[in-house]
């Protein structure tokens, strides 16, 4: 896995490529927890690149939405490849997470 | 691959060869006592052949040493019979422990896969309950949830529905065909119910007295002329293997 974070008019970008699995976890965790500590106000997270997510990596965004909530934060995720979409789906996640088509989509929403 | 078994001097598999597909639900068919539980406990590494090989990506796990069948080990889930639960411990802790054992992953994150994995078996709410306080079917989906705890790949389960209800059944097989459908789980199913088999089936493999009697599809197994098969499918008893005389002769002992 491999996260790139950039910034899209003002706001964090997270790109991530590759697996997110029980391996890279613990290295998502501490990039996004990071952010969460300094109270990032909106992060959108660009999925465009990731090949497989396990349930690890659910469980972090979880641990990082569950940090952004009481300070307001918002955590949004665009790019979901179909398959990745169908676990979200599955875990039921995909009505707790904002999920957008695109970057533009889910910057102005 | 030509796989063969013994239980002392009982031949259990005779020379078994099959191909198990990806990401596909197989089920191993067959009688009580026909071999399948043995077969399976081969497959993943619990018993040691008399000869032949299994091949997981290639490699064959037979001739693997400790340490290195743990790591493809790592790779399998499996729902024993009994569901295996630890008594002492409750559910959430059953179903962490694979999890703390195998990975470096924080508590936090743990917990939260711990939740995820017993609301995908229908135990919200149940962390802090012992296997003691669980109905037969609860135990069996704790078991489930405690088997995907590390994502596995491979999935086992040995006779999933036995002891359980009808309903309780259709829905641990509905489970089984959404895990299928979603993570694309190769799954391996040892069961002789059925109405399993012909809902969660994509490939079947039948087993009578250690032999391999049939492999493939559904539709396969149902146009078979063998006349085991057809006998198994059609629920119709075993015929006398001997006549009242040899009968005489075995209960008085000659």
């Amino acid at each position: 896995m491999k996260i790139e974070i950039s910034d899209y008019n003002g706001t964090k970008v997270f790109g991530i490529s590759g697996d997110i699995d029980m391996n890279s976890s613990p290295e998502l965790r501490r990039e996004l927890l990071d952010l969460v500590v300094r109270k990032v106000p909106v992060l959108l997270v660009d999925f465009k690149g990731v090949s497989y997510i396990d349930s690890s990596g659910i469980a972090t965004f979880v641990e990082g939405l569950k940090g952004m909530m009481p300070y307001g934060g918002r955590l949004k995720f665009f790019g979901i490849p179909q398959g990745i979409r169908e676990i979200f789906s599955f875990s039921k996640l995909d009505r707790v997470f904002e999920i957008y088509p695109s970057i533009e989509d889910a910057f102005n929403r | 691959m030509g796989l063969r078994t013994h239980y002392g001097d009982r031949e259990i598999l005779k020379s078994i060869s099959v191909t198990i597909p990806r990401g596909k639900t197989t089920v191993i068919l067959g009688g009580s006592g026909c071999g399948k539980s043995t077969f399976l406990k081969h497959i993943i590494g619990l018993l040691k052949p008399t000869s032949g090989s299994i091949l997981i990506d290639g490699k064959d796990i037979t001739g693997m040493k400790e340490a290195e069948l743990n790591e493809v080990r790592k790779r399998m889930g499996v729902l024993f019979q009994g569901a295996a639960l630890l008594n002492s411990m409750t559910l959430a802790d059953n179903v962490a422990l694979p999890i703390r054992e195998h990975t470096g992953l924080n508590e936090s994150t743990i917990q939260i896969m711990v939740r995820m994995k017993l609301d995908l078996v229908g135990l919200s709410g149940f962390e802090g309950f012992y296997p003691s306080q669980l109905s037969g079917g609860m135990k069996k989906r704790a078991g489930l949830a405690r088997a995907m705890a590390l994502d596995p790949e491979f999935l086992f389960f040995d006779e999933p529905s036995a002891g359980l209800d009808p309903v309780t059944a259709a829905g641990l097989d509905e489970l089984i065909l959404r895990l299928r459908n979603v993570f694309r789980m190769t799954i391996v199913v040892v069961t002789h119910e059925l109405p399993s088999v012909f809902m969660i089936a994509d490939y079947v493999i039948m087993l009578d007295a250690g032999e391999v009697i049939f492999s493939g599809s559904l539709d396969d197994l149902r146009a078979s002329g063998n006349p085991r098969i057809q006998m198994f499918l059609e629920r119709k008893p075993e015929q006398e293997s001997y006549s009242p005389d040899d009968y005489f002769r075995i209960i008085a002992g000659e």
